[in-house]
């Protein structure tokens, strides 16, 4: 039995398994690459609303809750709606700058939200490039200490980290910064135009040399440790996940997984900004199961992973999603020139790892 | 204490960008000195008390101006406060490009980027509440503008007899108030007893009227718009009234006291002093001693053009 | 090896989380970060463990819901309690009778 079987299940059988909510857009820091559509209107969902969709999701047994924004900490009822998913049994991730993090803020989280994950965004290996990315001064210092608190605290912490021209030429520093602090870092190396189409934030996106010398960093960090970082080890024995499930969808957009923005718009997921339903007019469950916009997800879903199942041996290399492609090129199905680029630059790390391997071993 | 502690239960949180959940769709262009200034994401019952409150120097929102967002905030965000015996204060945390602000019930910014742009963060929402936080907002906002526009906002009661105008500089409780009603009681005309704009126009310095009064109430009607400024004073108050020449340099000492807000920004203060220092030159300066009981109105007339 | 007989009160760790899916259960473990997947068996045995319920009650549940001989299902039920216990997912309820 395993995890990788089970979201298969869910993908098949559309089972709502994991939420992503964006509480507000309000931050305390400016990234320059922030993807949140800024100028979105509506009406923010209240309290009760929120305690409501908690309690919908619980009853359709999702298991994942991620908690984001802009700064989901800086939402009026961060706490109460933690410490409810947490009651209510919801595996809960949350996704912050780390800025305000510390104190008793930070404690308050550990205490009454009891978070699976806090992921904490890392923008450089110097306070100079992490500052430039969040525009505040000072923020690098900062989250540097507010970690070093939080793992005193004894709360589980990840950095996430997107690849951009300003800190290309630091990865390898940012990895031992990582190292250093005993945290996992992961790093993406696409920059994604902003949720309303916007495309300054591609003005930073990673050269292909950048993206080069990240992949051939990750490469060697893998042979280099006997067992990697995983987020989750999966146990116990019978089907270790090593053999692949047959899946007929490219993902679970849609499928096993939806997020919420802070005006109640609901989507297939962070990254695909088609909104599918709006929780002050229906219930989630009743958006679910009867919404025609999901139903066109789930199809396109499909139709992606023949398209890119066409694309051959090394189609996964492309790490394509549909919402970044609905966002580049206005099509879900269209390739977009990040996702060839990654698996130009994959290929050309593997063919490098592959020649390393032949070589003769010194016994 | 650091920035905003006295009036946030979390500085940390403090928003970096101009971003959030608004109030409302509606949006209001108030026609004021260095405007016009468009408030937007309001809700209804916000449009409403500021139109209440400035009455037909509001109008409908167009192009142009400098605009401010104003959007929600929890009312838990902000500690409480005694007010009783409290004097008003901001908490100013000045950057090279960006200002920001913490006060009673209020968390703002100011950003150049390059263009100036403000946004509002309050649990506000109507009435007085809602109004008092959104005039404490544009008394700074308009002393940015109108140092951007060349000119100032300055603590001040400024008088007139309809054809030019007495600027009188003072601190709390120097009389500001005592002196506009004597002008008042001489047959004079008070543009406002609190906070004035000077701006350079063609001909030279002008007072211009603010919706921002002090003690005396009136903040849309009456008098003239705009006038051109014949005197600095610096206000005494004592027995034997008189006139004493002030010389530029006092009285751009005394100017720069009176220039809220900015006079403490280190980033902004070089082109506030060019102003001021501007103004210095352009106006004749005087110091006016004056009795509660006396003829002010009169000496303030017996400054020659 | 924590003993377990039909007197034993179990309950979830503070830490485990989990939700049904087609019968069985995936479970994380959220202090050591693993993740298990239940079958119904397993599952309804981490449900049941509420911190109230004995295990030996816990059988007399289930056995209205499982088809075949009440012994094996006995047994099975215990070896799951054993084995969710060893893997750190159920804990004995301070106060409960000695295991």
């Amino acid at each position: 039995m395993s995890l990788a079987r089970v979201v298969a299940s869910a993908w098949r059988e559309n089972l709502l398994f994991s939420v992503l909510l964006e509480l507000t857009y309000r931050c305390n820091l400016d990234c320059f690459f922030c993807y949140n559509d800024l100028g979105l209107r509506g009406e923010p969902l209240s309290r009760e609303q929120y305690l409501r969709l908690l309690a919908d999701l619980r009853e359709m047994e999702v298991m994942n809750l991620t908690l984001s924004g802009g700064e989901p900490l800086a939402h009026p009822d961060f706490l109460a709606l933690g410490a409810r998913a947490r009651e209510l049994g919801f595996v809960v991730r949350i996704k912050s700058n780390g800025h305000a993090l510390r104190g008793e803020l930070a404690r308050r989280v550990r205490d009454e939200v009891d978070p699976f994950l806090i992921e904490v965004s890392l923008h450089g290996a110097t306070a100079a490039t992490h500052d430039r990315q969040t525009r505040v001064p000072g923020s690098f210092e900062r989250l540097l200490a507010n970690l070093r608190e939080l793992r005193e605290l004894g709360l589980r912490v990840k950095l996430n980290s997107t690849l951009t021209r300003w800190n290309e030429g630091e990865i390898e520093g940012m990895f031992a910064l990582a190292d250093s602090l005993g945290l996992p870092l992961q790093v993406d190396p696409e920059v994604t135009p902003r949720d309303d189409g916007g495309r300054e934030p591609l003005q930073v996106a990673p050269s292909p040399e950048g993206v080069l010398r990240l992949f051939r960093l990750q490469f060697a960090r893998g042979r280099a440790a006997e067992e990697g970082r995983p987020e989750v080890r999966v146990a116990r024995g019978g089907d270790d996940g090593t053999v692949p499930t047959p899946v007929h969808k490219h993902c679970g957009a849609g499928s096993s997984g939806i997020a919420i923005d802070p005006f109640g718009n609901v989507y297939p997921c962070v990254q695909w900004r088609r909104p599918v339903g709006n929780l002050h007019e229906k219930g989630i469950g009743e958006i679910w199961r009867g919404s025609a916009g999901l139903a066109e997800v789930r199809g396109l879903t499909v139709q992606v992973k023949e398209r890119i199942g066409a694309e051959g041996p090394g189609s996964h290399l492309l790490n394509f999603c549909p919402g970044s492609a609905a966002a580049h090129a206005g099509s879900s199905l269209e390739l977009y020139p990040a996702a060839v680029q990654r698996r130009e630059i994959l290929e050309q790390v593997m063919v490098e790892e592959e020649k390393r391997t032949l070589l003769p071993v010194v016994r | 204490m650091s920035f905003g502690a006295g009036f946030l239960r979390h500085p940390d949180l403090f928003p970096a960008r101009r971003a959030g959940e608004p109030w409302g769709d509606r949006a209001v262009a108030l026609d004021v000195a260095g405007g016009p200034y468009l408030l937007s994401g309001l809700a209804a019952t916000q449009e409403e008390a500021l139109r209440r409150r400035f009455g037909p120097l509001c109008g409908t929102a167009e192009a142009g101006g400098t605009a401010t967002r104003v959007f929600r905030a929890p009312a838990a965000d902000f500690l409480p406060i005694d007010t009783r015996g409290w004097e008003y204060t901001l908490d100013l945390d000045p950057a090279p490009d960006a200002l920001r602000v913490a006060g009673l019930r209020l968390m703002a910014r100011l950003d150049w980027t390059p263009a100036l742009a403000g946004a509002l963060w309050t649990p506000e929402t109507a009435g007085e509440e809602w109004a008092s936080v959104c005039e404490n907002y544009l008394r700074l906002l308009t002393a940015h503008r109108l140092l951007e526009e060349g000119g100032a906002l300055l603590h001040s009661a400024g008088v007139s007899d309809g054809e030019s105008a007495w600027l009188l500089l003072g601190p709390s409780g120097a009389g500001k108030t005592t002196a506009s009603r004597l002008c008042l009681a001489g047959g004079g005309t008070v543009l406002s007893d609190d906070l004035n704009a000077v701006l350079f126009g063609e001909g030279g310095a002008r007072l211009r009227k603010l919706p921002f009064t002090g003690d005396l109430g009136e903040r849309a009607g009456g008098g003239p718009r705009s006038v051109p400024l014949r005197a600095v004073l610096r206000l005494a108050q004592g027995e034997e009234e008189g006139l004493r020449p002030l010389s530029p340099a006092a009285a751009l000492a005394s100017l720069v006291a009176a220039a809220p807000f900015v006079n403490r920004d280190p980033f902004r203060r070089e082109a506030l002093l060019a102003v001021l220092e501007r103004l210095a030159r352009a106006v004749p300066a005087w110091e006016v001693t004056f009795s509660r009981e006396g003829r002010l109105w009169a000496i303030l007339q017996s400054i020659p053009p | 090896m924590i003993a377990i007989t039909p007197a034993t009160v179990l309950q979830r760790r503070s830490d485990v989380r989990y939700r049904r899916i087609e019968g069985e259960a995936v479970v994380l473990r959220q202090s050591a970060a693993e993740v298990l997947v239940l079958n119904e068996v397993g599952a309804s045995v981490l449900e049941l463990a509420d911190g109230e319920l004995s295990v030996g009650e816990w059988i007399d549940a289930l056995a209205g819901e499982y088809d075949g001989d009440s012994a094996s299902l006995a047994r099975d039920v215990l070896a799951f309690a054993a084995e969710l216990a060893e893997a750190g997912l159920l804990e004995p309820v301070a106060g409960g009778p000695e295991p």
